[in-house]
């Protein structure tokens, strides 16, 4: 069942001013009368606001019940269409809809629901607080529905891994025509290049060492190259073989702007070995060898996580200058869907670096459904922060966050940051915000 | 001295030169036609592959260079290049080997027809740039050809024929061509050069992933998590395991059937496993291996002048061992004396000393016997020191062997 475009409602964000109503009748019966509208804001200020509109559902009982013929939903957009010819005014869609998403229209005596403006809806524009959104990621499910998943089926990896999402979709986007090197990790962990002469994916693909993935594609993509053949060399490695062992290799490679697209997966640790540290591990958090106890860490702090922050990777690739660099988030796959098409276009030219956060249900400790809201948060607390460079552009954000959460919001989220006292939790606020200006004077140097 | 022997012209007339074993090396990795080179400069490598880059930077050679950041990614690009169906070389030494040991363990494992010319280069610590064996003879156990030169044209015509060697189907395994630093690498002599045509001949079509690639016309999973205690994991690792086992035997001939047909077209010979010099006759033999050779031959020589009833033996081929054609040279003899450049700290003896005992108590024939351990660093084993080696060995006839190991420039 496809997914489609729809209006998403903030209920935080309503102060129910109506004028969604207002700019919907105006456009629809050409009038300022919030009865006639076809979105419903309903509710209190206290009570909270809440909304009734059609939601133009993927199996729509209102097309179910309908006994005319007269509603039917449009493949292409995804809108619930009404044919006034064909209604026979029974309205007994009005009671299959369950959000009220279709009513009678008193004054103009039939039914009347939301059409989506012919994909512009007038209500969006009009509200001033940001509650109401046009949201079009929908768009990319049905785009890439339809490519094949060149990862088989069952791949091993843990309940609720993000990682094993964002392969599937990446290697989707990238195609047949791609050799894949999946470096010691998760990744091949769950089984992608295979076990004992049986494989997890449909393209070439192989374990290089932890060490040496960027040198062994940029040999591949040269001799193909030599050949004359056209092959998408492509990484997807962990952050720690990419920031730790392997970060030689990494550097080499993007010095000499060798034609490879290497992406990083970075659930922030070595997560298929038991989730010890790497140096993309943020400060304060608990892994396997940064252990909680009551005894001294490094330099004689106390053990109570990493005492360290993390490295910042994709800062590091934009000093060297790649042809791409960005950051994403599999909570916003619509960004992350245009940065893989600008990356895999720019591998053509030279070196494409894709650092996507991935976080890890396993060594973060928290619950196997929560991935996209641990990936969301972080996001909405500037803990990670969602940028694309490129040398003739430099820096610009893809995702600014003007009222960023308290950082807390994302720490209370998993188990890993548990312990933390008010010192360390200081800490990290003071960081993301530090992190953030430093980005912020990028993005600002890039404009100049 | 080369042990070259003329057998018969070759159709063209080569082109002769003046060049150092590097110069010679890099000439015969241009001759082999290979598609990717990819360098790291450490001595007494580095004339080598400046050599190569100036050959391809003046059009003399069509090969894709890459100047890596580091040996274990030199090893590393020319993997993927090897998957993706090039013929692949380059050079190194020392600590440039030892880091590359990484990715230089995986080449043999992944059946790749790579050749690296090991410009052999002592150990560290102590520091030294100079030439040894240590290099080459700490990584003897990791499935890799080791072929080591005598002369300057051995260096030349041995690399051509690397590429040969490793490219067989029966073998497909890398090959180190081993040449000494300083005194190869650095040693000028006389070279003919073969003819392109003439070489491009010999070497025949390329065909180097037929085996293993990394291509998406015809895709396939290169190196899947293979072994465990569970299911086919223990009989699939073996089956990696014992091929790689094979293909080193299996290299045994082919290296003899590439040297017989290396001389039928281009004139010269080399002993391709083992050379026997004056060992009919001999009671007793000293065995070296590299450009010491000639040295002891001569000292082989002027003790043959007086009457002394010593051979020699030289080994090319070191790895794989070749256990057969040794015991023939070793059934000749009553006493054998063997020279080492390198240093085996477990047995307190030198490695082919180490390696020769196993061969020889196979041979189920006792003989007495003595390491002697020189020219490590850069030391020159000279004339006088084969004298010595020569007396102490044939003393072996009436007394009992020394059981510690004669370290030939002690009091040098």
């Amino acid at each position: 069942m496809s997914a489609y475009a729809t209006i998403a409602f903030d209920a935080a964000k309503c102060d129910g001013c109506g004028k969604c109503m207002s700019a919907c009748s105006i456009q629809k019966v050409g009038a300022d009368d919030t009865a006639r509208s076809r979105i419903q804001i309903g509710g209190s200020a206290d009570a909270g606001f809440e909304l009734a509109l059609c939601r133009q559902c993927g199996d729509p009982r209102c097309v179910a019940v309908c006994p005319a013929g007269a509603l039917s939903k449009d493949g292409a957009s995804g809108v619930i269409g009404w044919d006034a010819t064909k209604c026979v005014d029974c309205l007994l869609c009005t009671v299959g809809c369950a959000y009220a998403g279709i009513a009678l229209d008193a004054e103009a005596g039939h039914v009347a629901k939301c059409d989506m403006c012919a994909g512009a809806p007038a209500c969006v524009p009009a509200c001033p607080t940001g509650a109401l959104r046009h949201v079009t990621t929908a768009r990319i499910y049905n785009e890439v529905g339809h490519w094949e998943d060149l990862f088989a089926p069952g791949l091993a990896g843990c309940q609720g891994c993000n990682t094993e999402l964002l392969m599937r979709h990446t290697l989707r986007r990238a195609g047949p025509d791609t050799v894949l090197a999946t470096p010691p990790g998760c990744v091949p962990g769950m089984g992608s290049v295979g076990f004992n002469g049986t494989t997890g994916t449909k393209v070439p693909v192989f374990h290089p060492l932890l060490t040496n993935t960027a040198a062994m594609l940029a040999g591949i993509k040269r001799q193909y190259e030599r050949k004359g053949r056209e092959v998408l060399a492509m990484a997807i490695a962990g952050d720690g073989g990419a920031s730790d062992v392997g970060f030689q290799s990494l550097s080499g490679a993007a010095e000499r702007n060798e034609r490879i697209f290497f992406m990083v997966v970075d659930n922030e640790g070595y997560m298929n070995t038991g989730m010890q540290r790497s140096s993309c591990t943020p400060y304060g958090a608990w892994t396997s060898t940064t252990p909680v106890g009551v005894g001294k860490g490094p330099a004689g702090m106390p053990s109570q996580g990493k005492t360290q922050d993390a490295k910042n990777l994709p800062l590091i690739m934009v000093n060297h200058r790649c042809e791409y660099v960005a950051t994403a988030s599999t909570a916003y796959m619509e960004d992350l869907y245009d940065k893989l098409d600008k990356a895999i276009a720019a591998s053509k030219r030279g070196f494409a670096y894709l650092h996507v956060y991935s976080p890890c249900t396993t060594g973060w400790r928290f619950p196997t459904d929560q991935n996209m809201e641990v990936a969301r948060k972080a996001v909405e607390t500037n803990f990670v922060t969602l940028w694309e460079y490129t040398p003739q552009e430099g820096l610009s954000f893809t995702r600014r966050i003007d009222q960023p959460l308290p950082v807390t919001e994302y720490l209370k989220a998993m188990g890993r940051f548990r312990h933390l006292s008010n010192d360390q939790i200081s800490h990290i606020q003071s960081k993301v915000v530090e992190n953030l200006a430093f980005v912020k004077q990028l993005a600002q140097v890039a404009k100049v | 001295m080369s042990t070259a022997t003329l057998e018969k012209p070759a159709a063209a007339k080569p082109k002769v030169i003046l060049a150092e074993g590097n110069e010679a090396a890099a000439l015969g990795v241009a001759l082999a036609r290979p598609d990717m080179v990819a360098v790291y400069p450490i001595t007494p490598q580095s004339s080598l592959v400046e050599h190569v880059a100036k050959l391809i930077a003046d059009g003399k050679m069509d090969a894709d260079i890459v100047d890596a950041e580091g040996e274990h990614s030199v090893l590393s690009v020319l993997q993927g290049a090897a998957l993706a169906g090039g013929r692949t070389y380059t050079a190194t030494c020392g600590p440039g080997l030892a880091f590359m040991f990484e990715p230089y363990f995986r080449t043999s494992g992944m059946r790749l027809p790579m050749v690296m010319t090991i410009v052999t280069r002592d150990g560290i610590t102590p520091q030294s740039v100079w030439g040894g064996h240590q290099d080459a003879m700490t990584v003897r156990e990791v499935g890799w050809i080791q072929i080591y030169c005598e002369s300057v044209q051995e260096v030349l015509d041995t690399t051509i024929m690397a590429f040969k060697i490793a490219e067989h189907h029966d073998v497909m395994l890398p090959v180190n061509v081993c040449l000494d630093g300083n005194y190869l690498s650095y040693g000028a002599s006389r070279v003919e050069l073969p003819p392109q045509a003439e070489v491009d001949a010999f070497m025949g079509d390329k065909d180097v992933n037929w085996h293993v690639a990394l291509d998406p016309s015809r895709p396939m999973a290169v190196d899947p998590l293979t072994g465990g205690s569970g299911g086919k994991g223990p009989s699939t690792f073996v089956r990696y395991r014992k091929g790689q086992c094979k293909g080193m035997q299996n290299a045994l001939a082919v290296i003899e059937e590439v040297h017989e047909e290396w001389a039928q077209r281009f004139g010269r010979r080399f002993a391709p496993l083992v050379e026997e010099y004056r060992l009919d006759d001999a009671d007793y033999a000293i065995m070296t291996l590299g450009s010491m050779s000639g040295a002891a031959k001569d000292a082989v020589d002027a003790a043959r002048d007086a009457g002394r009833k010593v051979g020699l033996i030289k080994l090319k081929t070191f790895s794989p061992f070749p256990v057969v054609a040794l015991q023939k040279a070793l059934a000749k003899v009553k006493a054998l004396g063997v020279v080492d450049r390198s240093v085996g700290f477990r047995w307190n003896c030198g490695p082919m000393y180490q390696e020769t005992m196993g061969a020889l108590y196979r041979l189920g024939r006792f003989i007495p016997s003595m390491s002697f351990i020189g020219g490590l660093a850069g030391a020159d084993i000279t004339e006088a020191h084969f004298q010595r080696v020569i007396a102490e060995t044939e003393a072996l006839l009436t007394n009992p062997a020394p059981t510690e190991p004669v370290w030939l420039n002690e009091k040098d």
